[in-house]
Order: C-alpha cells, then structure tokens, then sequence
C-alpha cells in the first residue's frame, strides 16, 4: 500500500524543479530528498513567474535555482515519520553570533549514539532494511524513468537524483546519475568513473575488511580519470537512524575506525568531481551544493549489508547500463 | 604590559589574506582544571605584544566557559559598543577572543573567512571537558583541508594544572561518566604539554609530588613549571603534536633554561624522565584506573608493522588485545572480553616506530582514531612536515595512555612486534 502511495508521489515531473528543503524543513515519511535535483538554467524574472531567488550569488557554473519552488508535500499523519520530523528533537548548537554562521544539528536521536560503535542488525532487522532498500530502489527507477531531454535547457546533460526512504522504522538511501539525451564524452566518461568508483569500493567489502580502505580503492581510480573525490561527504552507517556509524571517507588518506562485521548496514556514495577540485560549495539556499569550479559531478550511492561471506547490496537494481 | 618598548617585537606586516594557500592555522586545544589558571594564561595572550595574530576561542560560551569568560574581562579600545561586540572581542594586539558553542571546525572556518586566517588558535574548553573528543573533530577534520588558507591543522593539547591543588585534584577525581574516570585524569591523559602553574605557591616536595603524577599518567607529555601563566608560547604553540614524533620519546636537547628560583619555562619532562621512567614497571602506578604503558619497539620488519598495526587497531577499535596466537584460538574469542578484567580503553597513544627498510613511523591515537603517518621526509623532500627534527635512534617506542593496560596488554604488544 504505501509503494502505491510512492508511485503516486513520485508521477509527474514537477519533483524536477523541487523540493529544495533540507529533511528538517520538509518532515516526510517518505524523505524524498530530491535535493540537488535539477534547476533549468535561467536568470532574473521570467514571463512565467519564476525567478532567481540569489541573483546576486557567485555561481560557479551555468546552473541557477528556480524559484517558486514546489510546495513542500505534506504526510498524513498516520504515517509514522522518524524522529528528526519533529523541530523539537533536534541537537541545538548556537554558533559565534557574530559571523553569519547557522550550524545545522542533527537529530538527538543520532546524536545521542554518536561515537558508539556500528550497530551489528539482526536478521530480522536485516530483512527490514532488505523491505525499506527495496522500495528506495522502486522509487529511484521511477523518478528515473521520467527522465527525458525537454525538461530541461541544452546546458544541462545530466541529473542527479537522491531517494532516502523511511519505512517500518528503518531507513534506505541510494542515488545515481543520469545522463539526459545526449551527453558529451567527458559527462560520459564522469558517470562511468563514478559507478566504478562504486562498484569497485564495493567488491572489497566483506567481513574483516576495513572501512578506510574503501577510499583506498575509490580515490585512485577517481584520479586515473582525472576525476577527483569530494570529501566533505562520506558514506554512513544507516538502519534505525539515518546517520550513524560507520562514517566512510571515499578519500585514500583517512583515519576512518572499523572492521566491517556481519550484520553490519553502511552506504557508500562516492561524489566525483571532474577535474582536480574537489571541493563543493553551497547555495544560499544551504542546500545546493556545487563544484566550486563550476564543472560537473556525479554521484551513486547504495546501502551494503555485510553478509558473512561478503556483501549484499540491499538497494540494487538492475546493472547499470553505461551512458 | 610592562615590556620595555626597545624588546617590543615589531608589529608583522599583515599577511593572512594573502597567506600562501598551502599554509594551514594551528590550532592548539588549551584545558585545565578549574581555577588551575586557564584563564589567566589566555588574558596574557590576549593582551602581551607577542606579535603573532592568535585567536582565542572559548567553547561551550553560556555554560561553565561564560563565567570564566567574564574573569578575562578584556575590553577593546576601539569597540565602545559593548552591545554590538556579541562574543567577539578584537583586541589591541591584534589577537580576537570569541565564544563558540560548537566544538566543530566549520564555525572556526567561517569565522576566519569574516576576520582572514589567524597566526594560531587556542581553542579553550571548559573546565570539566575531556579534550579528546574535541581533538578528535580537529584532527579529523584535517582531512578536509582545502588549501583556501584557511585550513585548521590540530597542533596539540596543553593542560593546564594547578600545582598547589593538582594532587588532590587527581586522586579525589570522581567522576559521573560511564567509564568512571574522572575529567582531571582525562585532561592529563590527553594531553602534548602540560603546564604546572602557581609553582611559586608550593614547596618543593609538594611540586615534586605533583610532577611525578602526572608523569606517572602522561610519561609523553613535557611539563613545564609556570607562574601565573607565564610561559614561552614556543612551548604551547607550534609544537606539532600530531605530526611530530613526541619530544620525550627522542633524544633530547639540553635545556634552554635551567631552573631559576622561580622556574619559569623549566622543560622538566623534556630532559631527565623519560629513560627511568621505561625502566620502571609502567603497571606498577595506576591513579583511579588510569595507568600507562610503554614499550620499546624493534626495528620492524614489514610483517612486523602489519602486526603492529592490526594490535592497534584491535585495542583501539575493540577494545581487547588480539587473539593470543592461532594454537590457543580454539578458545572462544568472547574469553577475552569475558574475563571480568577491567575493559581495556586506550585514551592517547604515541609512539615512533624505525623499519628494516630505513622509513620511519610516527603513532598518534586520540581514543579510537589513530593514524601512522611516514616523517621521513629528508630523502625524497616530500614529508609531513619540513622541520622534524629526528635524532637517529635504532630503537622506537610505543606509549599507550588509559585503562586496564595490564601485563597481559604488555606482553601482547610484545609479542605482536617480535613475532614471538
């Protein structure tokens, strides 16, 4: 019943300019985060109403928001949401009040077992996040099958899309890159470096493995591309909360703690930035993140179970097809 | 300050702005215990014409820190809107003090992006803070270094500790956390530097008793005797803590200073303890739980190193010693953990490991996070860190700071890097 509620979600292809709110602004049972989606290339007001809410924002490439967003959907409330929904269960940090800084918290409930060590799932907890990747995995293949040249201008030849799913008190988090119409050869090449990245880091995962060596294993194939890791954000350990340990660096030089254990959940999602620059900046919106040279970038992401001969990759879905 | 004006040290020529983009800000966590004179060393900082552009940040501002804060009590001439100052005073030297609740690294890097990058940062935690989860978010946030200039690296933990009070201070050190040891403890044990203050105010038994202490709790960390916070900043500043092999566990230098009758600066830890200190059986001591270990490494054999590396990352991320050896692992792995033996938690570690292959390794370990990184830099030029300065010795040395370092631990450790 609620996949059918998914698909009905998910139709239409108004997700494409929106939701821009972070999972604290926009509580959903389904947490769609479709953050970082595709905004048509514009500026200033246009005849139908929308308009570049930072016009004044050094952007580094030729992508700018659209604005009226979509509205924020709304959850009935007889869906359970995780506890993050609530405004209230958020760790409160203040900031240097002087500088315009806003650090964001996480919830309470994932700060209250920060530093603890990877939870080991059960089997049955193992098969409801195997039931909450699946549908992550259903939702993310729709969303993808809309995607067609004509939703968007001639500059944009690639879109990202993000699906982190909330079901039965467990969550799934996966994320690919799509290439729409036809794109140029170094996007090619990007996409195809990216999954590999992934599918590369992935083989080495089993029980004994050790988290910092998935780095190892996506950094130099990231470089023999001429395509460089973006740090800021790691892969995670992800079941009843969202975020927890493992944090996975997708860097070679880390310090990252753990074995890989059976009954373990982490993700890997390797972000791959074109060129050597890794670093990615924010919109104002403090959700857009970019390449702070403007090039482009490409992400997949699955959640990993450990197994205790190797790994399952909960969120998988059909092989993925080169662009 | 009552500096005569011909020692003033010249006003630098300002260059954060335009600081060579590779150049990254050291970042020194400053603790203490509560009324050790945490406060009254950052007053000097802020205040002295040291010349360098230091940024004192207080954590935790609105709890323990805000009272404290208030006990600096610095103004700023040109800031005569006390209302519009929020938590940030620019002080005449130069220097900026800041309140910030976040531990994190991201509000420091803004904050320098606002204000250009500092010379240094001392980042002060409250009094009752253990310092290795904060240095933990440093230290791993080194990794994100993105070459603005802008780019935190740890640099060290300085404890400061009261020499009249100190003793009492860490045999009576209760504490509410789950692995019950106290804070005091937790300072010391953590930390690069430690600074003895009010020496002045004790008798020499009693600042004897208090130096062999800490020594017995932290036998990596220098200390240095200090009157109302005076020190030489080059002993708590650029000290290089996480990259730089520790000072005691290399041949050391002749003091710079000898005592004086007030024992300013005296680098007491630096030149007279740390080979007795070997000698003795490091299990021997232990103060509430906490003790330290120290074992003299061989020069290692690739193999050897892998062991090394696969103890550590069995201490520190499990939390026990390694299976004994694959003749007695048919007993079930749960017998280490079941033994009713005091759990094994590793607060610091250090060490300074030689290969048959001629590279050199320097440990560092905050809690379960530890990295070994090459300091062998002047073959090839493409070290760490440009100015390690590494006596040759054939012999390296491990130091493991915490609880239930037991003999068992030590002769695992042992075993791991002999091969026996």
């Amino acid at each position: 019943m609620l996949n059918n509620d998914l698909n009905l979600r998910y139709r239409g292809k108004s997700f494409f300019n929106g939701p821009f709110g972070n999972f604290r602004a926009e509580p959903s049972a389904v947490s769609q985060k479709l953050h970082k989606a595709i905004h048509v290339l514009a500026s200033g007001k246009l005849e139908d109403g929308t308009y570049n809410p930072f016009p004044d924002y050094a952007y580094t490439g030729p992508i700018r928001p659209v604005y009226p967003l979509s509205k924020t959907r709304i959850v009935p409330d007889h869906i359970p949401r995780p506890d993050y929904a609530d405004d209230g269960k958020y760790q409160v940090l203040s900031q240097c009040a002087a500088s315009d800084v806003v650090i964001s918290g996480r919830p309470l409930s994932e700060v209250k077992r920060s530093g603890q060590p990877p939870r080991i799932l059960t089997k049955e907890e193992q098969d409801k996040m195997r039931k909450a990747c699946r549908l992550a995995r259903e939702v993310l293949d729709i969303a993808a099958s809309h995607v067609r040249p004509g939703i968007t201008t001639d500059e944009i030849d690639e879109i990202f899309a993000h699906v982190s799913l909330y079901f039965e008190g467990y969550h799934a988090d996966l994320n690919a890159t799509y290439p729409v119409g036809e794109i140029d050869d170094d996007a090619k090449k990007l996409i195809r470096t990216a999954r590999s990245c992934l599918d590369e880091s992935i083989k080495i995962c089993k029980p004994g493995a050790l988290i910092r060596d998935i780095g190892k294993v996506i950094e130099p194939i990231a470089r023999a591309n001429g395509c460089s890791t973006v740090r800021t954000y790691t892969g995670h350990g992800i079941n009843d909360l969202f975020h927890c340990s493992p944090n996975v660096p997708h860097y070679a030089k880390n310090k990252a703690v753990g074995t890989m254990k059976p009954g373990m959940v982490f993700t890997i999602e390797p972000m791959i930035n074109f060129g050597s620059n890794w670093d990615e900046i924010h919109w104002p919106d403090n959700w857009t993140a970019t390449t702070v040279d403007g090039k482009k970038s490409a992400q997949f992401e699955e959640t990993l179970l450990i197994t205790e001969t190797g790994v399952e990759v909960l969120t998988a879905g059909k092989p993925f097809e080169l662009p | 300050m009552d500096i005569d004006s011909d020692d003033e040290i010249p006003t630098l020529i300002e260059h954060p702005t335009t600081a060579r983009t590779a150049a990254r800000v050291p970042l020194t966590i400053i603790c203490g215990f509560l009324g050790a004179g945490k406060s009254t060393l950052l007053k000097r900082i802020l205040t002295e014409r040291h010349g360098y552009r230091i940024a004192v940040i207080m954590n935790e501002f609105g709890d323990t820190a805000d009272i404290e804060s208030k006990a600096v009590n610095v103004s700023s001439p040109d800031d005569p809107a006390a209302e519009e100052s929020e938590e940030i005073l620019e002080l005449a030297n130069g220097c900026l003090c800041c309140s910030i609740k976040d531990s994190g690294a991201a509000a420091i890097e803004k904050l320098m992006q606002r204000k250009g990058a500092f010379d240094h940062i001392l980042l002060e935690t409250t009094g009752l803070a253990d310092p290795g989860p904060i240095a933990s978010i440093f230290w791993h946030n080194e990794e994100f270094a993105a070459g603005l200039g802008r780019d935190i690296v740890l640099d060290g933990v300085v404890c400061v500790v009261d020499a009249f009070f100190g003793t009492q201070q860490m045999e009576e050190d209760h504490s509410g956390s789950e692995d019950h040891i106290g804070e005091s403890l937790k300072q010391i044990a953590g930390s690069d530097v430690v600074l003895l203050n009010k020496v002045d105010l004790v008798s020499p038994e009693t600042l004897a008793t208090v130096e062999s202490l800490i020594q017995r709790v932290n036998p990596a960390a220098p200390i240095h005797r200090t009157v109302r916070g005076d020190v030489d900043l080059a002993h708590i500043m650029g000290i290089k803590a996480f990259s730089a092999p520790p000072p005691s566990l290399t041949p050391v230098p002749v003091p710079v200073s000898a005592p004086t009758p007030h024992n300013h600066n005296h680098g007491h830890g630096d030149h007279c303890d740390h080979d007795h200190a070997d000698a003795r059986d490091p299990n021997h001591y232990e103060l509430r739980g906490i003790s330290s270990l120290q074992v003299s490494c061989p020069v290692l054999s690739p193999a050897r190193f892998d062991a090394l590396d696969a103890w550590i990352r069995s201490v520190l991320w499990e939390n026990r010693i390694p299976d004994p050896s694959p003749s007695s692992a048919t007993s079930t792995s749960t017998d280490a953990e079941g033994k009713g033996e005091t759990e094994l938690l590793v607060l610091r570690c250090k060490g300074l490991i030689a290969m048959e292959t001629g590279e050199r390794y320097v440990l560092q370990g905050v809690r379960s996070m530890y990295d070994m990184i090459q300091v062998d830099n002047d073959k090839e030029g493409k070290g760490q860190d440009e100015d390690i300065d590494i006596a040759v010795s054939q012999v390296g040395k491990i130091v493991l700071i915490g609880k239930g370092l037991s003999e068992d631990v030590r002769r695992s450790l042992i075993n791991a890097i002999s091969g026996v």
